[in-house]
């Protein structure tokens, strides 16, 4: 099974801290060698784009979006064997900001992925 | 307790297993004990983490409890040998012993323990099959009932195999070790084998009404994902990884919506994976930017890279495929590769030239090339405009394969010639 976990966050937060970023790289270097995370990226402010489409009028807002509170700050990719597989690897991200980023607040989603990228499913 | 949390701690365990009982098997050096101490501490969390919640760090949670009954189960041990040795001593014997201390030392250092752990279930002393079953269930953390439900035997067959094992490696006093220079080539190599086999027997059964056990394919996948990041000095397991994304990648294009089997030029390539064919070549790309010579991964996921690579069927590089299994050919007697290469020929030189190929291992067709060859040689005089002849071995390799998906795409294709 295929999950995607996004990271979402305040959008003025600033630079993480230097813990942060080290702790990180030691748990993604883990999950990627356990054969857990198979893809994963952060998501710049700018060069972000956002169309909407209300009451038939399709419109387009170039970013960034100084505005915005809340943004989808990362993403990542898990190969799991069960829901709380992967439940359990994002959980380990957010313990990772806990740990790591005094004050920081955000949430992060689990999300199965349908369709083919999926794979076939298993009985 | 609650199915989540049930789950939750299966999932931690699954994520763990192989470094709690790799750490413990450094220090108890004793396979069955180290299981049996890692079981305890999953049992433990059963127990406790319902009440308490999940702990911040699992892994470390679970790693302790193991260590705290290792150390309780040695201090037993000691106290038993500490009244032995004193009835040695009044007896005048007198025998030097390794301190608490010193086991206790040991317990933290766990770099290398996974790979170590990976050496000793894939140990020579063992079969494939017990090779195979220990290593799922050691490195990968599944139970017996998964690996009897990934291999179509029973749960009590798995169990008896996974005993069986333990025993030999007891007996053979084997060891959780780090071997080097050519030693360490070669078991690498029973390591990877090991996982090649685990794929297969999920990417293409031979028996039963299953074309394919993804999961098993899954599992495989991880460990040479394992293997690749705990010894990416080695060119071989980055084309292993390589191999295996490649192939995983087809994993959902290979059946119809009716679960009939579609051969790769058939399949719909927008169904591919194609984040894992993006894995799988960056895996390639590693093992030929280490410089060593490659082996038959390698190669083999080089030749799975060629069909990655073609948006469409007919974009194909068959001139390269040829050249990548005349490599493979000659660096060993496979009837298999031989098949596949007379395909690549075919395709790359035309039906006469894969023709040649196999005509010149028909003398051991039959049992060796089975089934495959007489598809295959099917599939070329079809294209050489021979129907006849070409119904008649596609009617032949039905009547060969075990696999019932395989063989009613088989008859289907006797069927148009």
């Amino acid at each position: 099974m295929r999950y995607m976990v996004m990271l979402t966050m305040r959008s003025d937060v600033g630079p993480p801290p230097p813990e942060l970023v080290e702790a990180m790289d030691v748990a993604m270097t883990e999950a990627v060698g356990s054969g857990l995370l198979i893809d994963a990226g952060g998501l710049m402010g700018e060069d972000a784009t956002t169309f909407t489409l209300r009451s038939g009028a399709l419109a387009r807002v170039d970013g960034p979006f100084a505005e915005a509170k809340e943004v989808v700050g990362g993403y990542s990719v898990l190969d799991v064997r069960s829901h709380e597989e992967a439940v359990e690897g994002a959980r380990r991200m957010m313990q990772i900001h806990l740990d790591h980023w005094p004050g920081w607040e955000g949430s992060c989603d689990v999300r199965r992925i349908s369709g083919r990228e999926e794979g076939p499913p298993t009985s | 307790m609650t199915t989540t949390t049930h789950e939750a701690v299966v999932a931690v365990w699954q994520l763990e297993s192989a470094r709690v009982v790799s750490g413990l098997l450094r220090i108890t050096r004793d396979l069955q004990l180290a299981e049996d101490l890692a079981q305890d501490a999953l049992v433990a969390a059963l127990e406790s983490w319902p009440d308490d919640g999940i702990p911040a760090n699992p892994g470390a949670w679970l790693m302790t409890v193991a260590k705290r009954r290792a150390i309780d189960t040695f201090r037993r041990a000691e106290r038993h040998r500490a009244q032995v040795e004193r009835l040695k001593h009044e007896l005048g014997n007198d025998l030097s012993e390794t301190s608490m201390d010193e086991l206790v030392d040991q317990v933290d250092h766990v770099e290398d323990d996974v790979l170590r752990l990976m050496f000793l279930t894939c140990h020579p002393a063992l079969t494939p099959e017990s090779r195979a079953a220990l290593t799922l269930r050691l490195v990968g953390g599944l139970t017996t009932e998964e690996i009897a439900r990934g291999f179509l035997v029973k749960d009590t067959a798995v169990g008896q195999r996974i005993s069986r094992a333990k025993r030999t490696l007891a007996e053979s006093g084997a060891t959780l070790e780090m071997p080097t220079g050519a030693e360490r080539t070669e078991r690498l190599d029973d390591v990877m084998a090991v996982i090649y086999l685990v794929f297969n027997e999920g990417y293409a059964a031979t028996a039963g009404t299953s074309w394919m056990r993804t999961d098993l394919c899954l599992e495989a996948l991880r460990l040479a994902r394992m293997l690749a990041a705990l010894a990416p000095g080695d060119a071989e397991v980055h084309g292993l990884q390589a191999l295996l994304e490649l192939q995983a990648s087809r994993l959902h294009a290979r059946t119809s919506p009716t679960s009939e089997a579609v051969l790769l030029e058939d399949q719909d390539r927008a169904r591919w994976d194609h984040l894992l064919i993006r894995r799988g070549l960056a895996a390639l790309a590693r093992a030929e930017g280490t410089g060593q010579p490659v082996g038959a991964y390698t190669v083999q996921a080089a030749i799975a890279a060629c069909h990655a690579r073609a948006r469409r069927a007919e974009d194909t590089d068959w001139v390269r495929i040829a050249a990548l299994y005349d490599l493979l050919s000659a660096a060993g007697d496979n009837p298999v590769v031989e098949v596949n290469r007379a395909v690549a020929h075919g395709r790359a030189f035309g039906p006469a030239a894969g023709l040649a190929v196999l005509d010149a291992v028909a003398d051991d067709a039959g049992a060796a090339y089975g089934h495959q060859w007489h598809a295959v040689r099917g599939d070329l005089l079809s294209r050489a405009g021979r129907g006849t002849e070409a119904s008649a071995e596609f009617r032949t390799a039905a009547s060969l394969t075990r696999n019932d998906a395989e063989r009613s795409l088989l008859l289907r294709r006797a069927e148009s010639g």
